[in-house]
């Protein structure tokens, strides 16, 4: 454990800093300075990341999903929509 | 980018946007999406053309402008749980333009749409993190709920029934 303030930074490996630029009551915020190969998110993100790739596969499995199937029976399921978007 | 992933200048002053599965798609840039941090892994797809199929609504392909391999099947989080409530973060909603202090109106304000997946044949959604786009000024993000902002708990994975029920997975 470190403990830093405000304008003290950690460095891990020698290329990549973590500052703290901001404490508020409930919040710090961070700043990263690392390589751009170096991929820097929050880590509740991570998990999201691995759905959204699985995501970008689904019409890949289309022929195994049936879409149209899946619509029908969406679209007799659905009681109402987020709202209206006009086709691209 | 590859030639292949070019967007193409079309006559009328519309573009033309290559996708692997919707072909091409000729698309008014006043209806292209932004999205400042793209969305997890995928943070450089920046602009999005939402495409909706008149056969197929209600759902909504979201697909980027600079790759045609990369589209996302989604639908609006009502069809799958009317009770859905939007919560924004200070970050998401600094991403979209929208002032912390109002509580936007999904439908009005804002369009969540969950992205659809598949897992073992079946269909399904996480309704915690849903893409938000406002509709004042077409930015996008994907909302990520954390039990720090819900407050309570919310099942986020729902799969599809062989019925056509969308059920919360445990």
């Amino acid at each position: 454990m470190l403990r830093r303030r405000v304008g003290e930074a950690i460095a891990i490996s020698g290329d990549i800093e973590i500052e703290v630029m901001e404490i508020s009551r409930t919040r710090v915020k961070l700043g990263v300075r690392a390589p751009q190969t170096i991929s820097v998110s929050r880590r509740e993100t991570v998990p999201i990341a691995a759905e959204n790739r699985s995501a970008s596969e689904l019409l890949d499995k289309r022929e195994l999903l049936d879409l149209e199937e899946m619509l029908r029976k969406v679209r007799r399921m659905a009681s109402g929509t987020g709202g209206k978007i006009e086709a691209g | 980018m590859t030639a292949e992933c070019e967007l193409l200048a079309a006559p009328g002053g519309n573009a033309v946007v290559r996708s692997r599965w919707l072909g091409e798609i000729e698309s008014d840039p006043r209806s292209e999406l932004i999205f400042p941090a793209g969305i997890p892994g995928f943070e450089n797809e920046r602009r999005i053309i939402p495409v909706e199929i008149p056969s197929q609504r209600p759902l909504v392909y979201l697909q980027s402008v600079a790759r045609p391999d990369i589209c996302f099947a989604a639908l609006p989080v009502f069809v799958i749980d009317p009770g859905f409530r939007l919560h924004l973060s200070e970050e998401e909603c600094a991403l979209l333009e929208w002032p912390e202090s109002r509580d936007p109106v999904v439908g009005t304000d804002m369009l969540c749409l969950a992205l659809l997946m598949s897992s073992g044949g079946a269909v399904r959604v996480n309704l915690n993190a849903p893409v938000v786009i406002n509709l004042l000024n077409a930015r996008g993000v994907q909302s990520i709920a954390t039990d720090r902002a819900t407050g309570y708990f919310r099942p986020g994975h729902f799969r599809l029934d062989p019925s056509g029920q969308w059920e919360p997975e445990c």
